[in-house]
């Protein structure tokens, strides 16, 4: 039941934040609607049971990646940051006239419905199972993940992690005068 | 999981729920108890009594970028390092403390060249960065 | 799953009895016990942040040879609650020039940051509301949305003194989680897991077995974490956002009555939370001194007076170190942060680590007394 209720929460959190993104005029508004929609996201991760994962969407999206929008947001010094030109429901009228909205709301029913039509065949044929482990927790099964089987990944990343950093330091580094 | 274990989640969704119920509640007793007269002085932003000039949205600062930049690569390391930590002494009762030790140092060396070279570079000064790589570059 | 409140008390025989009143409906049970000791949680939380602003005023006044507050309630202990209703009964302001919607929802997610850090908090042993896996980690990722909340605070208010305070926030808070992290980084390693519960049966009994005395490198760790943690709550000598005498008052300069209100008290719990999780990572916790193999309830009140204890003496440290330390400059700020505390957090994580393999997991105690 709580389940059900977490997914259905995190979901609307999710889909309802995603829209307002797209919608709203204002792009420190849509930095944190954006918050909201990682947010349901990583509330989507625990309902599947990978609390690590979810976690690591809050720390790393929530607390580091929004913080650098709004931040890079700040660089621009935007007298107005709302945009005048247009937003997603007033899109230039140009693109077609009301037959063609027709005519792709239609296909895309078509597709949508298709796509549900073979989704549901195959949990259908595959039913979701919970698979039990040797371990007592997920985080436990990615460190033992890491440092056995991936341990080449482990150690590269942070060789990735070193050349993002040096060159985040040179690209935001003031260029030599003359 | 099953979906009993998931009840243990629950009390992060009550406090973030009691956090939202106590704002709404505090605004609505604000609402009724405050005295309401606005007036165009009052609500003009505070700069020292004077009259405020301009937006204070303006353009900052590009050093704040460049903390959060750094923020994140370190960030994203201790996320990775969080799950081998966790294991790690488990590794070391097993009898594999040595092999987790030097995929750790590896690990964290790599780190350590990052902040050592973003300190030569005078990244991490606030205030002399510009001067500092002006030298560095000559 | 890791014990939490409801599977301590279902061990109990009046579980059983609960159980049946709601229908051997589990889930509604636990969420009527879950909201009923989140209430309560939350109302000490408040008080302890209400009585912190009180133990503010009182402790400076004290280092300072005033009196303080003593006007309201026997030795003014009830400043608090007409601090409380003085704010519900002021006027709110809102800047014409303001983000409407931001403005709103700041203090909103400063709340829900600090609240939700609440739900791991670990009273005792019994009563702890969510023992995750993942505690620790989850405590300082959700603890960041303050940083957003400071950002938001300032832009929002669309002052200049705001501004400036908003952007000096967000980045010193995150700066700062990293020495933090690290440091904690190192207790995970020692624990070998990052839930609460975990941590804290390592260190049962005297306090020679607390992480702080496990080895130098740990005993170093709870150093940097109490610097890191001073200024991610944005207390004295870190307190360049909210600097009173060049920002005026920083990020909140603008905000009035309520909406001041729930960032002072999200701030203050804060202060209570990241000093209850140093109590917990490297003090013991709510640990006994001793070794009972009893479990009755009143040992688990008695756990819960030993955390509070612990984490009210680190409060008091907070607030002398305030009134102690002048403020820092900026520069010297960022340089603390990137220059010293985050390399000796690594040096201290490595370490720990190489401790941890040398001496095949014994802490200081047992190399000194040959226990185990």
């Amino acid at each position: 039941m709580f389940v059900q209720l977490l997914f259905a929460l995190s979901a609307l959190l999710t889909v309802g934040c995603a829209i307002a993104v797209a919608v709203t005029k204002n792009i420190m508004h849509s930095c944190i609607f954006l918050l909201g929609s990682l947010l349901g996201i990583a509330g989507l991760y625990a309902t599947l049971g990978a609390d690590f994962v979810a976690v690591t969407q809050i720390m790393v999206y929530v607390g580091g990646v929004v913080i650098l929008m709004l931040f890079a947001v700040m660089l621009t010094g935007g007298k107005d940051f709302v945009s005048r030109a247009q937003n997603l429901l007033g899109l230039a009228p140009a693109m077609g006239n009301k037959w063609t909205y027709a005519i792709g709301l239609l296909v895309g029913l078509v597709v949508l419905l298709t796509n549900v039509k073979l989704i549901m065949n195959i949990s259908k044929a595959y039913p979701a199972k919970i698979f039990g482990n040797d371990f007592p927790s997920t985080v436990n099964q990615i460190g033992h993940l890491l440092i056995k089987e991936h341990v080449l990944a482990f150690e590269l990343s942070s060789v990735l992690l070193l050349g993002a950093l040096v060159g985040a330091a040179i690209i935001a580094r003031p260029r030599k005068q003359g | 999981m099953t979906p009993a274990q998931f009840d243990g989640l629950m009390p992060v969704v009550i406090f973030m729920g009691l956090a939202v119920l106590l704002f709404v509640g505090g605004h609505f007793l604000s609402v009724l108890l405050a005295p309401k007269k606005p007036s165009h002085l009052k609500s003009t932003p505070y700069e020292c009594g004077e009259e405020p000039v301009g937006s204070a949205w303006s353009a900052f600062n590009i050093r704040f970028y460049v903390v959060g930049l750094i923020f994140i690569i370190f960030d994203v390391e201790s996320v990775l390092m969080f799950p081998v930590a966790s294991i790690f002494r488990e590794m070391n009762d097993m009898g594999h403390g040595g092999y987790a030790l030097i995929i750790l140092l590896s690990f964290i060396s790599v780190l350590i060249e990052g902040i050592a070279y973003c300190w030569k570079k005078g990244d991490l000064d606030w205030v002399k960065s510009y001067q500092v790589s002006a030298k560095n570059n000559k | 799953m890791n014990q939490t409140l409801v599977s301590y008390l279902s061990q109990y025989e009046f579980y059983d009895v609960l159980l049946a009143v709601f229908g051997k409906n589990e889930g509604l049970l636990a969420f009527t016990i879950y909201l009923l000791a989140a209430l309560a949680i939350v109302g000490l939380c408040a008080t302890i942040g209400g009585l912190g602003t009180y133990a503010e005023r009182k402790i400076s006044a004290d280092l300072q040879q005033r009196m303080g507050p003593n006007r309201v309630g026997p030795y003014g202990l009830l400043q608090f609650l007409a601090d409380g209703v003085k704010m519900m009964t002021k006027e709110d302001i809102m800047p014409f020039t303001a983000d409407k919607f931001l403005f709103y929802l700041a203090p909103m997610l400063a709340l829900i940051g600090v609240f939700a850090t609440l739900a791991v908090l670990p009273w005792s042993s019994g009563f702890m509301m969510a023992d995750l896996n993942v505690g620790v980690f989850y405590l300082i990722a959700i603890s960041s949305l303050v940083g957003v909340s400071v950002f938001l605070g300032g832009y929002a208010s669309n002052s200049k003194w705001s501004m400036l305070g908003g952007m000096r926030g967000a980045s010193q808070i995150i700066s700062y989680e990293i020495p933090v992290t690290i440091s904690i980084l190192a207790i995970t390693l020692l624990s070998g897991g990052m839930s609460f519960g975990t941590i804290l049966s390592h260190q049962q009994g005297t306090p020679v077995n607390w992480f702080i005395f496990h080895n130098p490198f740990a005993f170093v760790a709870f150093f940097v974490y109490a610097i890191g943690a001073l200024a991610e709550t944005n207390r004295a000598p870190f307190d360049l956002p909210e600097a009173e005498s060049e920002l005026v008052s920083g990020y909140h300069t603008e905000y009035t009555g309520m909406r001041f209100g729930f960032f002072a008290l999200a701030e203050y719990i804060e202060v209570f939370v990241v000093c209850g999780v140093g109590a917990a990572l490297f003090l013991g916790g709510g640990n006994l001194p001793f070794n009972l193999d009893i479990d009755i309830i009143p040992l688990q009140f008695a756990q819960v007076v030993i955390f509070m204890t612990k984490a009210l003496l680190l409060y008091y440290v907070v607030i002398w170190v305030r009134w102690t330390l002048p403020r820092l400059r900026v520069d010297q700020l960022m340089s603390i942060c990137w220059k010293y505390l985050t390399p000796i957090a690594i040096v201290n994580l490595m370490g720990c680590a190489i401790w941890l393999v040398v001496f095949n997991g014994k802490s200081m105690a047992d190399l000194i007394f040959g226990s185990h």
